[in-house]
């Protein structure tokens, strides 16, 4: 309804000749004029249209003016529709309408006065447009406040949303300032870092993670202020002072006042594929190592035989027998070490009865110049020859590794302690071959103990791939036995102890096994892909 | 039966090595034949009484391991020692009494052979000397 639309004026009176005076009175008000004969027709029409103005009669038969108004009243839609009643001076008919307090209700006196009535009809009619007008702005402010409200509910949604998924998101994300103070820290980065949000907002991000950058700090931000964004790998540092590399994408905020950052840990498959390229080499090392085998093999093979016939040859003199046997000795020696380090029967596909305390041996003799030089002494006690059944190739990887981190935390001298025994635990099943290797070496930080037997775990920081023990384990595992690790420390001298446990014959459990290395090979190899 | 009774056919491509062989296992007391390859050595068996085949396993056309195939489907009572340089076992060489490694040293070699005898009744206890 617009300024210009008419407002209906209801006219109610028992006699037709009143109404058709009141509708010529009112005709050029340009209003919509209704008639009723009746206080029920009145209702009638009252429910069938938005009425602004009813201009009825006190005296009716059956229903009178005041019992219609009485009606109107107490429907909550009419409470506010203006009323003019027309009554003759009564002075009763006046108090009775000054007893409507509420609404607009007005009378006129009979005899009528047209530009009277005109008057109040026009008032209370341009009230009601007035008031349907605020009505409509009213609901349609209301509409517009609604919509608001829901588009702001929508952004809050989503802005929720895209907090839920940067907290969901395995990358460390950051936003810093200019100056590199923390703005936000998702918990990808609490748990790359190990610092909670609340430890590091406010803080400068690279005091905290120690950043080294790959061309320095200065054309990171060169890059960053010229293209708007950089990428690379970092090193940082997570709380409890863990190397991690991290390949980082930088990116400057659209105001230019803030720098976003997403740091993936890329730690573990650096340190996979570095396994991986070394495990390669060793396999090559490994075909190598046959070929040239067999090439020296086979001449070693014909001139030892020539010193055996040379040895006692009777046509020798005493001094030439005597030059004939260095030779043959020498020879024994070639031939132990091509043994030793081209192995023969390497890759067997069959386990084969292996002595441990004979592996043990081997590996001392090749570790025996590095002991001596780092002063280290030996105390060997084998209570057998410890024969199991296996492949002898993993085994020395087993106590290879184990040896060699024993003599490694001995730089300064020490003792190696080396036991084997058989042992037939009334509680086991099988017969048990147990060594022991022992160091007292620098020791095994109570921090590091829980994580010894994980991959790529290393206290060697370069030097070590932290595969030994893991894999060291695996080998252990698979045949059935278990490795056991104890550290301790008194009067100044800390002892390092591990223990295997190898079942002394059980040939079952190798039927479909495969050799550890190639196992091994194919963990790397699996977990690369996955990458 | 004597070790000098007993013959021994000493199969190798190459020459030296064949020799040598062949004089060790002459200097220990027993009787020696040779062949070059797994072909000759196969008509060898058929013509001389042989006792036990020392055959070596790397060899162009016939390996030790398919020599030694044929000569336990011919003549299925007859010991095969495989002697090789290489690093691995080939998967088919357990058809061989033993398979051992040329860099053993000659004892080891006697050994060997004086066992796989006894085991065939071939080489009485009494006979064997390790030197």
């Amino acid at each position: 309804m617009n300024d210009r639309d008419q407002a209906n004026i209801l006219m109610v009176d028992d006699q037709p000749g009143k109404l058709m005076s009141y509708e010529v009175i009112l005709r050029e008000l340009g209003e919509n004029l209704i008639q009723a004969r009746s206080a029920r027709e009145a209702l009638d029409q009252l429910l069938r249209q938005d009425v602004a103005v009813v201009l009825m009669d006190v005296s009716m038969p059956e229903i009178d003016g005041f019992e219609l108004a009485d009606m109107m009243r107490q429907h909550p839609r009419f409470q506010k529709t203006a009323i003019i009643f027309i009554s003759a001076v009564h002075l009763t008919d006046v108090d009775r309408i000054k007893g409507y307090r509420s609404g607009a209700v007005d009378y006129i006196s009979v005899p009528v006065i047209p530009e009277l009535l005109r008057a109040k009809v026009s008032v209370f009619a341009e009230l009601h447009r007035k008031n349907r007008q605020l009505e409509r702005l009213n609901r349609e402010l209301e509409q517009r406040v609604e919509e608001r409200t829901k588009r702001l509910q929508e952004n809050e949604d989503l802005l929720r949303e895209r907090a839920d998924l940067l907290e969901l998101a395995t990358e460390a994300i950051i936003v810093r300032d200019l100056d590199g103070m923390v703005l936000f820290w998702n918990s990808g980065a609490e748990a790359l870092y190990g610092w909670r949000r609340e430890e590091v907002l406010g803080k400068s991000v690279h005091q905290i993670l120690k950043t080294r950058f790959p061309n320095g700090f200065s054309d990171v931000e060169r890059t960053l202020a010229q293209a708007g964004k950089w990428n690379g790998n970092l090193t940082q540092f997570t709380r409890d002072g863990q190397e991690v590399t991290v390949a980082c994408r930088k990116a400057m905020k659209a105001d230019g006042n803030a720098v976003l950052e997403i740091n993936r840990d890329i730690t573990t498959q650096l340190k996979t594929e570095d396994a991986l390229r070394k495990t390669e080499r060793l396999a090559a090392m490994g075909r190598m190592a046959g070929i040239i085998a067999h090439e020296i093999n086979n001449p070693l093979e014909a001139i030892t035989n020539t010193f055996y016939l040379l040895r006692d040859h009777p046509s020798l003199d005493e001094e030439a027998r005597y030059f004939a046997k260095l030779g043959d000795e020498e020879l024994v020696r070639v031939a132990h070490i091509t043994r030793q380090t081209l192995g023969f029967y390497r890759e067997s596909e069959q386990p084969v009865e292996v002595s441990i305390s004979e592996i043990l041996d081997e590996i001392l003799e090749l570790q025996a110049r590095r002991m001596e030089f780092h002063n280290i002494t030996v105390d060997k006690q084998y209570g057998s020859k410890g024969t199991i059944w296996g492949f002898p190739v993993e085994l020395r990887q087993v106590f290879l590794n184990l040896i060699g981190n024993a003599v490694q935390a001995m730089p300064n001298g020490g003792t190696l302690r080396l036991h084997v025994f058989n042992s037939s635990w009334r509680y086991r099943q099988h017969p048990e071959v147990c060594v022991s290797i022992c160091d007292t070496g620098t020791g095994v930080d109570p921090k590091h103990a829980k994580h010894l037997f994980e991959p790529f775990f290393t206290t060697k920081s370069v030097k070590g791939t932290g595969l030994g023990l893991w894999i060291s384990k695996g080998i252990i595992q698979k045949y059935g036995g278990t490795i056991r690790f104890r550290s301790a420390s008194f009067t100044g001298r800390n002892i390092t102890c591990f223990k295997v446990r190898l079942p002394d014959a059980n040939i079952q459990s190798f039927a479909n096994s495969k050799p550890a290395a190639r196992e091994v090979a194919e963990i790397l190899g699996a977990s690369n892909a996955h990458q | 039966m004597p070790i000098s009774d007993i013959t021994i056919l000493c199969v190798d491509d190459e020459e030296t090595p064949r020799t040598l062989r062949k004089l060790i296992l002459q200097k220990q007391g027993y009787q020696v034949v040779t062949a070059s390859s797994g072909m000759e050595a196969l008509e060898v068996l058929k013509q001389t009484n042989v006792n036990l085949v020392l055959s070596d396993q790397m060899m162009p056309g016939m390996t030790g391991s398919q020599l030694t195939q044929s000569v336990k489907t011919m003549w299925p009572a007859m010991p095969v020692v495989l002697i090789s340089g290489v690093n691995e076992i080939p998967k088919d060489a357990s058809c061989a009494d033993k398979f051992i490694s040329k860099i053993g040293g000659p004892e080891l070699l006697f050994d060997i052979v004086a066992q796989v005898l006894k085991d065939y009744g071939i080489l009485a206890e009494l006979d064997h000397k390790t030197r």
